[in-house]
């Protein structure tokens, strides 16, 4: 008798648990998730993509690239460069407003050029201003910005976010601890309605220049990839997303055929490398570069773990105007590999190599959070063993990751990606002096050719030596340049006129509609 | 007279968990503060220059050597200041995001429990002695029971979006509020599934059920139980009474097991509570947070454990007497 009440009991309690009325469906309500969760919507610190993501469709900035690739105008309706292209002079929108209702001016942009260039506003983009010598007001409306030396296409460097000088008393020194953080205002098509724990909601501005057609956006932290697919497969559903980022290659086929879901190419100006440390003896000898990178199959690692992607040979991606396809990317070559090692005097010993007592042994650190990370340095690990390197591997939290490689340098082999705005500026990473150089690369060629191209006011000249360093590049391996994948969102069919921007994502988001 | 003997062993005990809280808070403050890699790498751009750096490591606190560092933190912490948030809420008062996240966690650890505990309590007064058809009940309860709690929640999330999904499409009824999981709408039952996967996975169910039941089956057939009986008087106040103690030995024994598991079924239900703030806090080296949530669970714990030794005193004196 009360084996069967108690199963009647829980049959009960289950249904009931079960079944709740279903809400009507508010069908102006865009949904998607991030793996990451915002760790600023004050754009100078807006330094992870979710934060990117999220302050494209707060802020505004000067220009935009539209879907032709071709500037327009957005907080600025017209510009002139100087003959000498050492200056910039903006017309502003008139009529503009903050999201608190205050008036947008010139005094905005002087005061934002001002607080980059401020030494105490300290944030990782910084070095992108450094071009710009000052910026002043003419007038409520127009406003001019000095350069340090002759730049090509100057106004491509002004897709910065404009802030409100308002909301930070008039101090150009901006500490990411600022409450604008969580609190943000600006001009963009849509305002912060509330930042919560893990969700970031915001609500369409009514006084948008070009007001956005879906009234509400709402993002959630959802780090599980596959809870993220989850949210997508099941859109059908009251609390659905109508988006995914960036779906990862497994799971494409899942909607390769689906009748919600349309998958769309994502632009990331993105690639891969594996980064020699130029301090290690053995690793500072090209012939043992080339010999490690002939090793290296890409296109099967890339087809066993990352999925469709494009084999580079320099450090553009190939869309890029600079990528050179005369230079040919390193087909695996096992036997010169080996040849090179001999040569270099690392002879084979039991499977391994040795140059007197010095075994060809390396430390190959891999920060965790990279997808596949592991799949891929095992992959490696095998192909570098078939002529006679040892590679341990160190996996590392991200946190971790930046202390050990670059900031003291305690590696001998990396992986990771590299992504850039528009288009890639690659000075601070390969000159001598550059801030990003944490392998040590030094190469008399490759700084002259970086400082003729930062020096030249001609783009097609730019474009040249932009080519010739990539062959140099090619050629002298500071990196082993990998690939640069193709990358798809996944996105529900019920989303109209979608453009997604390479890299901002969101910059169209305006236009995009949303049908029941 | 009696109430003294227990208000001495009440602060004795409180005075020894006031001891313990702060041991603990200095080896969480010490291991989260020395680990590898700081929030100064973490939000510096490469090739900040070193006294940059310095003054950031300043700004946040981290210039000092960790000793002075956490005598400083134990000063202002005795006062509710944990100080501010480095990297997950830059600025924001450690208080401020912990506190309502702690709150949110604690409440569906406490109502998992509470829930776990009525069920339970109830099975084994309705199941009364081991029959060999209640394995048809017990043998599956044992296979998810082995099963980590995480891993439930994450079968459970696929398995039930795969179900609806079907049901759906088939017609069967309209489209819930609280579908797909994790579940984005206003709704209680991410809660509850959330609950449900602490409750089912760890072991935490069966060994309460089994717990219980074989308290419940001792005290039934102990002596002064069947003479309360002979005399033609109830027992279930005798049997609630002494069964008071095992349920709230219990009940403080799973807490722990709880809170630690209550990290990862946040993650993976997309729970804003202290397990989620934690787990993320980690990550970004936000060790002010870190060390504050840390010392909330330690000190939950803690106190729970101290209420649990003050019931038991209270409704078994022989305990105080024995020096508990």
């Amino acid at each position: 008798m009360n084996d069967r009440l108690l199963r009647c009991l829980l049959a009960l309690g289950a249904i009931a648990g079960l079944v709740q009325p279903a809400l009507a469906q508010d069908d102006q309500v865009f949904r998607y998730p991030e793996d990451t969760r915002p760790a600023s919507l004050l754009p100078f610190f807006a330094e992870d993509m979710t934060s990117v993501r999220m302050v494209e469709l707060i802020f505004d900035s000067l220009v935009f690239i539209n879907k032709r690739g071709d500037v327009e105008g957005a907080l600025a309706t017209s510009w002139k460069v100087d003959d000498d292209q050492q200056g910039i002079s903006f017309v502003l929108r008139e009529g503009v407003k903050w999201h608190d209702g205050q008036p947008f001016t010139a005094d905005d942009v002087v005061f934002t050029v001002r607080a980059a260039r401020d030494p105490k506003t300290i944030f990782n983009a910084r070095s992108k201003f450094n071009f710009i010598k000052d910026a002043e007001a003419q007038g409520q409306f127009g406003v001019r910005v000095s350069f340090n030396r002759p730049v090509n296409e100057a106004e491509r460097r002004f897709l910065f976010k404009i802030l409100p000088q308002h909301a930070f008393g008039g101090s150009t020194a901006i500490s990411r601890k600022d409450k604008f953080a969580r609190q943000p205002i600006g001009t963009g098509p849509y305002k912060l309605d509330k930042f919560s724990l893990r969700s970031v909601d915001l609500v369409a501005n009514p006084d948008y220049w070009a007001p956005a057609k879906i009234g509400q956006v709402m993002m959630q932290h959802t780090p599980d990839k596959a809870a993220q697919v989850n949210l997508l497969q099941y859109s059908g559903g009251q609390a659905g997303v109508q988006a995914v980022i960036f779906l990862q290659p497994k799971n494409i086929p899942l909607f390769e055929n689906s009748d919600t879901v349309v998958l769309e190419p994502y632009h990331t100006v993105s690639w891969w490398y594996m980064a020699y440390n130029h301090k290690n003896g053995a690793l500072a000898d090209l012939p043992v570069r080339e010999a490690i990178a002939l090793a290296i199959n890409r296109e099967e690692l890339l087809a066993a773990h990352l999925g469709r992607g494009d084999t580079l040979s320099g450090p553009f991606t190939e869309s890029s105007p600079f990528y050179n396809f005369q230079v040919e990317g390193r087909e695996p070559d096992l036997e010169r590999a080996r040849q090179l090692l001999e040569d270099a005097g690392y002879k084979a010993k039991g499977g391994a190599r040795q140059k007197g007592k010095n075994k060809l042994k390396f430390k190959f650190v891999m920060d965790k959070e990279l997808a596949s990370g592991q799949e891929l340095f095992l992959g490696i690990q095998a192909q570098l063993k078939k002529i006679g390197v040892d590679v341990d591997a160190e996996y590392v939290d991200h946190a971790r990751y930046r202390e050990q490689v670059f900031t003291k340098g305690s590696f001998d082999l990396t992986m990771n990606v590299w992504s850039f705005e528009e288009v890639e500026d690659v000075y601070p990473l390969f000159h001598s002096t550059g801030v990003m150089n944490f392998i040590g690369y030094k190469n008399k060629d490759v700084d002259a050719l970086l400082d003729a191209a930062q020096a030249t006011k001609d783009y097609k000249k730019y474009k040249e030596l932009m080519k010739e360093l990539h062959a140099k590049l090619n050629e002298d391996l500071p990196y082993f340049f990998l690939w640069s994948l193709d990358v798809y969102s996944g996105l529900s069919k019920k989303l109209k006129n979608v453009f997604i921007q390479p890299y901002y994502y969101f910059t169209s988001f305006d236009e995009w509609e949303l049908k029941p | 007279m009696r109430a003294l003997p227990l208000v001495l062993a009440a602060l004795r005990r409180l005075a020894g968990s006031l001891g313990l809280l702060v041991g603990a808070s200095f080896i969480i403050y010490m291991t989260v503060r020395l680990a590898p890699g700081d929030v100064v790498d973490a939000i510096s751009p490469m090739g900040t220059p070193p006294e940059v750096k310095a003054q950031l490591a300043a700004e946040f606190g981290l210039d000092r050597d960790p000793v002075t560092g956490y005598a400083a933190w134990l000063g202002r912490s005795a006062v509710g200041d944990f100080g501010e948030s480095l990297a997950f809420s830059p600025g924001e008062s450690v208080m401020e995001v912990a506190v309502p996240a702690f709150k949110r966690t604690l409440t569906l650890c406490g109502l998992t429990l509470f829930a776990g505990l009525t069920i339970a309590l109830g099975l084994a007064v309705l199941l009364g002695e081991p029959r060999p058809r209640q394995q048809l009940f017990t043998a599956p309860a044992y296979v998810l029971t082995s099963t980590p709690s995480f891993v439930v929640a994450v079968l459970f999330a696929q398995g039930m979006n795969w179900l609806i999904h079907a049901y759906v499409e088939g017609g069967g009824f309209e489209t819930p509020i609280w579908y797909p999981i994790p579940i984005y709408a206003d709704s209680i039952m991410p809660y509850v599934f959330a609950g449900f996967a602490m409750l089912a996975g760890d072991g935490l169910f069966m060994d309460w059920f089994n717990t219980l039941r074989a308290e419940l089956l001792g005290l039934r057939q102990a002596q002064f139980i069947t003479a309360i009986r002979a005399k033609g008087a109830r027992t279930t106040g005798h049997l609630a009474r002494n069964l008071l103690v095992p349920i709230v030995s219990s009940f403080a024994a799973r807490l722990p097991l709880v809170l630690g598991s209550v990290v990862i079924v946040e993650y993976i239900f997309t729970l804003d509570g202290a397990g989620y703030v934690l787990l993320e806090a980690s990550r970004l080296r936000d060790f002010p947070m870190v060390v504050g949530l840390s010392v909330l669970f330690t000190a939950t714990i803690i106190a729970v454990g101290l209420a649990a030794d003050l019931i038991r005193a209270l409704v078994d004196p022989r305990e105080v007497a024995r020096g508990g």
